[in-house]
């Protein structure tokens, strides 16, 4: 293991070590008076940047390792989110406003008893292994036909985008049955704890931060194979890698089908936490959204999803508050200017100032060749 | 890898800037208001914050409550669901809010009610809604189905109407309501054939839902409007409208284009305020009819006072955002102003602002002479109030046609109808 | 204004002194103080026979031309004002029962403030006696149309005693539309006639006539019993099948209309995306800036406008057009919309656009942050709240022919698209301009070596994709709603057209807009549900192109990676 690899070993155990320890002891033994206190609310908010985190490496394995812009990632983010959200509906039993034990929203469109397709989501075990099942067979079989007729670049964007907007015109129909509109909501029993008590918070916001932790280390593993420099290689230059006498084929519809899979986990993790689902979590903005994490964080690495997820969220909460005339032109400009002049996102500021520091103070370098980026050059 | 170390540090930073905490200061009370300021629904709530920001600066003028100035924290739900679920936990865990005002859609409230129930905390929530909820941590000030949906079919029945059209967003509000108009409606003998929209049944052919629905932000209403012409075709026709706010602006002018007046087939519309009546086609919907709590014509003194006060608090405030110019008044407005009010009222005979004793005042039936009329507090959280159809002017506002006095606030109305 | 006048000769005429009955104009008169005492005015106004006067009086009525004075005693006095204005704005008022000015008591004619007074009332109830008593005497009206409408009215009231009043007409009428409207509306009265021979041959006539407003009435005939219920089915079953071809007819022009509009939307992207491929995340608010330079232009010909964004304010002044001057608004509007937007095009395509063209995905990005900004800076700017566009007059109207209806707005928006198209082929086939753009569009490198400007023909491109976005939202601000995310009800839907049509064609976006227009129409009227039909369009949209990726019309390239 090199010296540089160990290093980043050290500092991500460092913040696992501060998020996934220190944060919840704070938050358990610590009085409340305590200047060190964290409060449940800072533990659930982190908990779902953490989920956020997640999706945002979704987005980054496909944009930033493999150039495939994807805004379908709030669909299987949401689809995840929405089959662990049937499990708890059916959890609430008759603690709902109707004291049925029907979910509210099926009661108030005057159902009497539970569609066959709801039934099998008394088990949570059968609602995890949908939470993976649904998202990865829709990206299989959307990503089949997408990439077997050689749809890439922004005609891939412009499809998913489609996906998902047909996707959550359907989801707003209350003849779905999903909930409509509202979606989920109210829940409050997962694997017999209380939801809404602090423990189950903490527990939940923990395992959250393992799975990240999971899911980093996977990702990390996986783009260091031989997949994942032909992954790149894919992204820099397909002709070449089809003209290598590489399949490219399987190997975006492997990538794609494993991000629909991580975007799920993200998003039963996120119900679980922030307890609502509904359709606008669905919509082609919210994928754009999470692209704009990893753009500012940075792609192309797997940290920089992360942070960004983070710092972009933590900005919103806190500009939605302080200054929430002006959130959206704040979001909008973070992106433009990260777009035009930081292409490899905030996490790239160090190495860019040693750069100019470099070229100005010691000696001037020859100019550095103009970043790689995506592969379509329409 | 020096990057990994900076975002370290940045995250271990954003840690730290949640830790302080700001202290409450001694002599105010803090109150929370949580609308959307931006995303699509700010089209509507920004006017609730404008009217709540009023409210506060008249109360404090005259001494605040019980001796404390209330001190506002204003929100942003930002039309986005799960954020309002966490600006409520933000409201109420960490500003400690006594009374939050708040909530425009189903949803939202939806979202926000786990909150308030896990918190006890309590939220005012002044627009018209679907009922069948009853939490003890939300007072409705708002039109439950009785106070506008029936009372407005009651006046097209009188007005010799046999058939109805029932059109809406496809969200909560409408679905239940025109579910309950449909059993109304046939409680009052009108046969299944002569409501149109259509209907869709169960496996067992109970009908779950009836009306034609249409999305958000839906743009095309050709269609839909040649079915309402031809179903109207013969007259003694009305429409129920239930479309959520700027959905109206493209079906109005299909409706007016397609040469339908409201002479020939007047439509009633839930979701029409005088506030969204501004960026409607006015002279394109003369006569047709609306039905609210209140209407800025109302003739009261009350009512005098309270437009003069909230234009001259519009020309004068320096809150950033507020629009000044063409400003009306409408009942959801009018719903939160009279909330405050009977917050205010609640505090003072608990002596407390304890919610629990709050609540306990505000079920014991306390009474308000606001804009609108007099309104008074039921045990069930909800409001007795007047209850007025209007017909809408070309000037962007209505004329009271009819008024009911008093209509008890009963949100659970579905299966209470029987069919003849 | 006319009707005033009009109406002015007739009391000259009318009101002479001396002993008489009340005039039509005193009882009106007295009407109109009675305000909101709605029964006792109907009373009175029904007490009058029909006239010409009567109907011009009550007509004035109806459109808030009567204005009431707050006389000392509390009693309101009903008077009328002269069209022309002193410098206060002030009228000459005339008494409306006499029609002689209004003075004080030294029989000096006083001139009064219209926003002083109040507008004399009218609700539902009385407007639809009024209606009743304009119907019967528009029976005879000059102009087919209200003669056409006066028909349908007194038709669908079934009233027996109204028969010979149409039977008389039947002989005189000439136009054919209002003869088919006479004897639909004698047919439906006669249902309710006593002897069965009538009824039958009154179904008969209907079903002939293919009348859908009398299927109600024929619905109820076919719960009795005797002979009328067969010829009431049998109505039915012909009306059933003449409305089969009104909705066929009907969707199809539907289908046309929507695939302008779509079409008008999407061809402004067809030259950004299509032919320079650059994704313009922010062409709906192109489209915004369109719709909004429309309402701007609209409220400087009407009442003037106050803005105040970030502090600032604006008062832009009043031109204070009414009447055809007032509606010429809109013609001013759509150059004034493709201007603005092309500017606001060329501003984006300079400080963002221009870095990024070779990467297209990054100018998604970017654009969409543009995006973002621009709609919270109309938020700021106009409000948070949708603002109101009121169509000119000859925009809202329609004609019916065989009870398909077809909206002026909508033709409009044909039209209007067509002569877009023609224009654009013209200057791309036909300037030296358009010869510029396509050559830099084939090859930017190879055009910049022959000496092209290429930055300036990329500037004037997308200022010409952006323009045409401007003209899309001039005329969406007709048929939808103006307010700061109006760009986002027509993005998906427009890259959609784009891509279907074949990126680079403009024949292609032609086409796949009409497609999708019919498409989305036709599974609308089939499911009878808005939704679905949509999100089956969207589906048939994705299969298509794993059919046909490159859309249908295909621009051929030697490239490779295109």
């Amino acid at each position: 293991m090199s010296a540089q690899s160990r290093r980043e070993i050290w500092i991500a155990a460092t913040v696992a070590l501060v998020l996934l320890g220190v944060m919840p002891a704070l938050n358990a033994w610590v009085p409340e008076s305590s200047f060190f206190f964290i409060s449940n609310f800072t533990i659930n908010v982190w908990g779902k940047y953490l989920a956020y985190g997640i999706l945002a490496i979704s987005v980054d394995l496909l944009w930033g390792y493999t150039g495939l812009l994807s805004l379908g990632q709030a669909l299987f983010f949401s689809l995840g989110g929405y089959m662990l959200g049937m499990h708890l509906m059916l959890m609430i039993g008759k603690l709902g406003q109707y004291k049925s034990d029907l979910p509210d929203f099926l009661v108030f469109l005057g159902h009497t008893y539970l569609p066959a397709f709801w039934r099998p989501f008394y088990s949570l075990t059968f609602a995890a292994v949908m939470v993976f099942l649904l998202p990865m067979t829709i990206s299989a079989v959307f990503g089949l036909l997408a990439f077997r007729s050689r749809i890439k670049g922004v005609y891939f964007s412009i499809l998913t985008q489609a996906l998902t907007y047909g996707a959550s015109l359907m989801f707003f129909r209350n003849d779905m049955l999903m909930g409509g509109n509202n979606g989920f909501t109210d829940f409050k029993f997962m694997l017999g704890s209380d939801l809404r008590s602090a423990a189950t918070q903490r527990v939940l916001y923990i395992f959250t931060g393992i799975v990240l932790l999971g899911v980093y280390f996977g990702c990390r593993w996986l783009t260091r194979t031989k997949f994942g420099l032909v992954q790149r290689a894919i992204r820099d230059s397909e002709t070449r890698v089809l003209f290598s006498g590489y399949s490219a084929v399987q190997y975006k519809l492997f990538v794609f089908v494993i991000s629909a899979a991580i975007a799920a986990v993200g998003g039963a993790l996120y119900v679980a936490q922030v307890g609502i689902i509904n359709p606008s979590e669905m919509t082609p903005d919210k994928s754009l959204e999470a692209v704009v994490w990893v753009a500012v964080g940075g792609r192309g690495t797997l940290v920089g999803p992360i942070v960004g997820a983070v710092l972009v969220n933590a900005l919103k909460s806190w500009a939605t508050h302080a200054i929430p005339d002006l959130w959206l032109i704040l979001l909008g400009s973070l992106f433009l200017v990260v777009v035009l002049f930081l292409p490899k996102g905030i996490i790239s500021i160090p190495s860019v100032l040693l750069d100019f520091y470099k070229r100005r103070i010691k000696r001037p370098e020859p100019a550095e060749p103009t970043p790689v980026t995506t592969s379509s050059a329409l | 890898m020096k990057m990994v170390n900076q975002s370290a540090k940045a995250l271990l930073a954003l840690t730290g800037m949640v830790f302080t905490h700001t202290a409450i200061a001694a002599d105010t009370v803090k109150v929370g208001v949580l609308h959307s300021l931006s995303g699509t629904m700010a089209i509507s709530e920004t006017s609730l914050r404008d009217v709540l920001l009023y409210t506060f600066d008249e109360i404090n003028a005259k001494g605040g409550v019980m001796g404390k100035k209330i001190e506002p924290v204003v929100v942003d739900g930002a039309s986005n669901w799960p954020l309002f679920a966490e600006k409520a936990k933000e409201l109420l865990e960490k500003d400690k809010c006594s009374v939050v005002f708040g909530c425009w859609t189903s949803v939202s409230r939806k979202s926000v009610l786990p909150v308030f129930e896990k918190n006890n905390g309590l939220l005012f929530y002044p627009v018209q809604y679907e009922g069948e909820e009853e939490s003890k941590n939300v007072f409705y000030t708002a039109e439950a189905v009785n106070q506008q949906a029936t009372p407005a079919v009651d006046y097209m029945l009188d007005k010799k109407k046999e058939k109805f059209y029932l059109i809406g967003s496809d969200y909560v509000y409408p679905q239940t309501t025109n579910l309950v108009l449909l059993e109304y409606l046939l409680s009052k003998g009108v046969p299944l054939e002569n409501i149109g929209g259509g209907f869709k049944k169960d496996g067992s052919g109970k009908i779950i839902s009836a009306g034609k629905y249409t999305p958000f932000g839906h743009t095309d209403y050709q269609q839909i409007v040649a079915e309402i012409k031809q179903f109207t075709a013969g007259g003694k026709a009305c429409v129920i409208n239930t479309l959520n706010g700027d959905t109206n602006v493209p079906f109005f002018k299909e409706y007016a284009a397609a040469g339908l007046t409201a002479e020939t087939c007047p439509v009633v519309s839930f979701s029409i305020s005088e506030d969204e009546f501004r960026a409607l086609p006015a002279k394109q919907l003369v006569g047709q009819l609306g039905c609210w709590t209140y209407f800025q014509t109302v003739k009261s003194d009350a009512n005098k006072a309270f437009i003069s006060g909230f234009q001259k608090w519009l020309k004068d405030t320096k809150v950033d955002g507020v629009k000044k110019e063409g400003r009306v008044t409408c009942s959801p407005m009018v719903l939160s102003y009279d909330g405050v009010y009977l917050w205010k009222q609640a505090v003072e005979k608990a002596g407390s602002f304890d919610v629990d004793k709050v609540r306990t005042a505000l079920q014991s039936g306390l009474s308000f002479d606001g804009p609108g009329g007099k309104v008074t507090t039921q045990k069930n959280m909800h409001l007795t109030k007047n209850v007025f159809i209007g017909e809408t002017k070309a000037d962007g506002q209505f004329k009271i046609l009819k008024e009911y006095k008093d209509v008890f606030g009963e949100p659970w109305l579905k299966g209470t109808f029987k069919a003849k | 204004m006319r009707r005033l006048l009009v109406f002015l000769g007739f009391l000259c005429t009318v009101a002479l002194p001396g002993l008489r009955a009340e005039t039509p104009a005193e009882v009106v008169a007295k009407a109109v103080a009675l305000e909101d005492k709605t029964d006792e005015q109907i009373a009175l106004i029904k007490s009058l026979a029909p006239s010409p006067e009567l109907l011009s009086l009550l007509t004035l009525w109806k459109e808030g031309g009567i204005f009431l004075v707050d006389l000392p005693d509390k009693s309101k006095l009903p008077v009328l004002l002269e069209e022309a204005k002193d410098a206060d704005g002030k009228q000459a008022a005339l008494l409306l029962q006499s029609g002689k000015p209004y003075a004080d008591a030294d029989g000096k004619p006083l001139r009064l403030l219209a926003s002083d007074l109040s507008a004399a009332e009218t609700d539902s109830e009385l407007r639809s006696a009024m209606k009743s008593i304009l119907d019967l005497a528009g029976l005879a009206a000059p102009d087919a149309k209200s003669r056409l409408r006066a028909i349908e009215i007194v038709g669908m009231e079934q009233d027996l005693a109204k028969l010979p009043a149409l039977k008389e007409r039947t002989s005189s009428e000439l136009d054919a539309e209002v003869k088919h409207a006479l004897l639909e509306a004698i047919a439906l009265t006669e249902l309710k006639s006593a002897e069965p021979e009538t009824v039958v041959a009154a179904c008969r006539a209907l079903g002939e006539l293919g009348s859908i407003r009398s299927q109600d009435a024929l619905r109820l005939l076919t719960k009795e019993s005797g002979p009328q219920v067969k010829a009431a089915v049998e109505a039915l079953q012909k009306i059933e099948r003449h409305l089969v071809n009104v909705n066929f007819w009907g969707t199809l022009f539907r289908g046309l209309s929507l695939g302008s509009v779509l079409l008008v939307a999407a061809l402004g992207l067809a030259v950004t995306f299509g032919l320079m491929g650059v994704i313009n995340m922010a062409h709906g608010e192109m489209i915004a800036v369109g719709a909004y330079t429309t309402y701007v232009v609209q409220c400087v010909f009407g009442p003037g406008l106050e803005l105040s964004p970030f502090g600032l304010h604006i008062a832009l002044p009043s031109l204070k057009a009414t009447g055809w001057l007032y509606d010429c608004y809109f013609v001013v509007a759509i150059p004034l919309a493709f201007i603005t937007a092309a500017l606001a095009g060329i501003l984006l395509e300079r400080t963002v656009i221009r870095f990024l063209y070779r990467r297209p995905l990054e100018s998604l990005l970017a654009t969409w942050g543009v995006s973002l900004v621009v709609q919270q800076l109309f938020r700021l700017t106009f409000g948070a709240n949708n603002v109101q566009v009121a169509s000119p007059s000859w925009l809202s109207g329609n004609w019916t022919i065989h009870d398909v209806g077809i909206g002026w707005n909508r033709l409009f928006v044909i039209g209007f698209a067509a002569v877009i198209v023609v224009g654009i082929f013209q200057l791309l086939a036909r300037t030296p301009l358009g010869l510029l753009m396509r050559a830099v569009m084939q090859n930017r490198a190879m055009a910049a070596c022959m000496g092209v400007r290429t930055e300036r023909v990329n500037l004037l491109t997308f200022g010409l994709g952006s323009g045409l976005a401007g003209l899309a939202g001039a005329f969406l601000s007709q048929i939808g709603n103006v307010g700061p995310s109006l760009g986002q009800s027509y993005i998906v839907d427009a890259f959609m057209t784009v891509v279907v049509g074949g990126v680079g064609s403009i024949f292609g976006t032609i086409f796949s807009a009409l497609g999708i227009g019919m498409l989305d129409q036709t599974l609308q009227q089939v499911l009878g549900n808005p939704v679905l039909g949509k999100i089956l369009v969207l589906a048939g949209i994705i299969l298509f192109l794993q059919w046909r990726p490159a859309g249908l019309f295909v621009t051929r390239s030697r490239s490779l990676e295109n």
